[in-house]
């Protein structure tokens, strides 16, 4: 079988972002030189380095392609010493093509020293933000630039919170469900074509592409928008991929699961997903299965088994003394003859 | 499994005309047909998946088929790149 491929970014330019920091992830990050063209350096790993050593002067093994933070510490180190010596030290750091440097905790870097960054072509940053808390912010806007990628053929819907990821073969019928689902008051992520990232080792995040959107295709309609159609209640742009939807004709040959809902996993990135098996027959609701999985899921999620309180009932039963025939739920019918 | 390297043809890309005749020329067959533009897969039976290759005259993608019948599709579409979608080269 043919293995899908994954993509993910090599590079992201200063420029894009420090214009990130501010925007979406709301970090404050002012400039403090080389502007311009030494924006468009590239920064090529999420990994961040405080170049204390190589200030000192040890520079093997400097990971200098890293984002370079200097906090309280190489501040400090670097206020201790006499102008030359100084000068000495960023020359450590300077003489190396690092992607940026970035000032923490309202740290100020001597204009000697941010003269040398610019006449390299570095560019300097200051944030006011604690080095700890900064470096997290930044750290983690990174791992999601670097992330591995993977489009998706399938339907992502947000079902009562949960992400409802729906695939089959072309043609199943899967956008006509996520299209259902929308009419019920569920949410589209994407229809068709979804992205799916990778965070962490076992969250799979879903969106759509900038340039489809909330746009769907319908058999015998052509492109529909379910965005001007139903509005902003009806789509989202985001949601964590939790649960596979496999929709397929209805084979004879094949044993479907009676008592379990969730046996199969779907792999994707790595990332096992649980998967429901759902046979297409005439006269099936899908729309109707697709919220009984959320709900069920929902259920198993917060610590209640069906499949499990059921068996232990019937376990409990098989050992009890009692008749063996089935008893009524209701012992007495109360005056209620509706 | 068929894997070939196509070139778009005709002037104005991928636009949705063509999406839709790559699609329902690759759904005649029984055969999965993927499209790859670097490392950016779609499924070609999908057309929101097709036109999000937003492929330009000059753009080179990869085509792979899998399925019973992957020989005849893959020519069907090869054809199909060939002839520029029917549209100014």
């Amino acid at each position: 079988m043919h293995e899908p491929k994954t993509f993910q970014k090599d590079e992201i330019t200063v420029a894009f972002m420090i214009e990130q920091l501010r925007e979406t992830v709301g970090v404050e990050v002012e400039p403090v030189a080389a502007g311009g063209a030494a924006t468009e350096r590239a920064v090529t790993e999420d990994n961040l380095h405080r170049p204390g050593l190589a200030l000192a002067g040890y520079v093997e093994l400097f990971t200098h392609q890293r984002v370079q933070i200097l906090g309280n510490t190489e501040n400090r180190y670097l206020r201790h010493l006499d102008a030359a010596a100084r000068r000495q030290a960023f020359r450590n750091l300077t003489q190396f093509d690092l992607p940026c440097i970035i000032l923490t905790d309202g740290n100020k870097l001597e204009s000697a020293l941010v003269q040398m960054a610019a006449d390299a072509g570095i560019p300097v940053y200051r944030t006011s933000l604690p080095t700890v808390q900064f470096m997290a912010s930044l750290r983690n806007f990174l791992t999601d630039q670097f992330a591995p990628q993977r489009s998706v053929h399938g339907s992502l819907v947000d079902v009562y919170g949960i992400g409802l990821l729906l695939i089959g073969k072309p043609g199943i019928g899967k956008s006509e469900v996520a299209l259902d689902l929308v009419e019920r008051g569920h949410r589209l992520v994407a229809d068709d074509v979804v992205i799916a990232t990778k965070r962490d080792e076992a969250i799979l995040m879903g969106s759509g592409t900038d340039l489809v959107q909330h746009f769907m295709e319908v058999r015998g309609l052509g492109l529909v928008d379910i965005r001007a159609m139903f509005g902003i209640r009806a789509i989202r742009f985001q949601k964590r991929i939790e649960v596979v939807v496999n929709m397929q004709l209805w084979d004879s040959e094949k044993e479907y699961t009676r008592i379990n809902m969730v046996e199969d996993t779907h792999e994707i990135l790595g990332v096992d997903l649980p998967m429901v098996q759902v046979p297409i027959t005439p006269g099936k609701n899908i729309t109707v299965i697709c919220e009984v999985i959320a709900m069920n899921y929902l259920l198993r999620h917060y610590g209640y088994d069906p499949a499990e309180v059921f068996t232990e009932r019937l376990q409990r039963r098989i050992q009890s003394d009692g008749p063996p025939t089935p008893r009524r739920g209701i012992e007495y019918f109360e005056q209620d003859y509706e | 499994m068929i894997e070939r390297e196509l070139t778009v043809r005709n002037q104005a890309g991928i636009h949705t005309r063509p999406a839709s005749m790559i699609v329902q020329t690759a759904s005649q067959f029984d055969a999965d047909v993927f499209l790859q533009r670097d490392n950016y897969e779609i499924n070609g039976k999908s057309v929101i998946g097709v036109m999000t290759l937003a492929a330009e005259q000059g753009a080179t993608l990869t085509l792979i088929v899998e399925g019973r019948d992957e020989e005849a599709a893959a020519d069907a579409l090869e054809d199909l790149f060939e002839d520029g979608f029917g549209e100014e080269l």
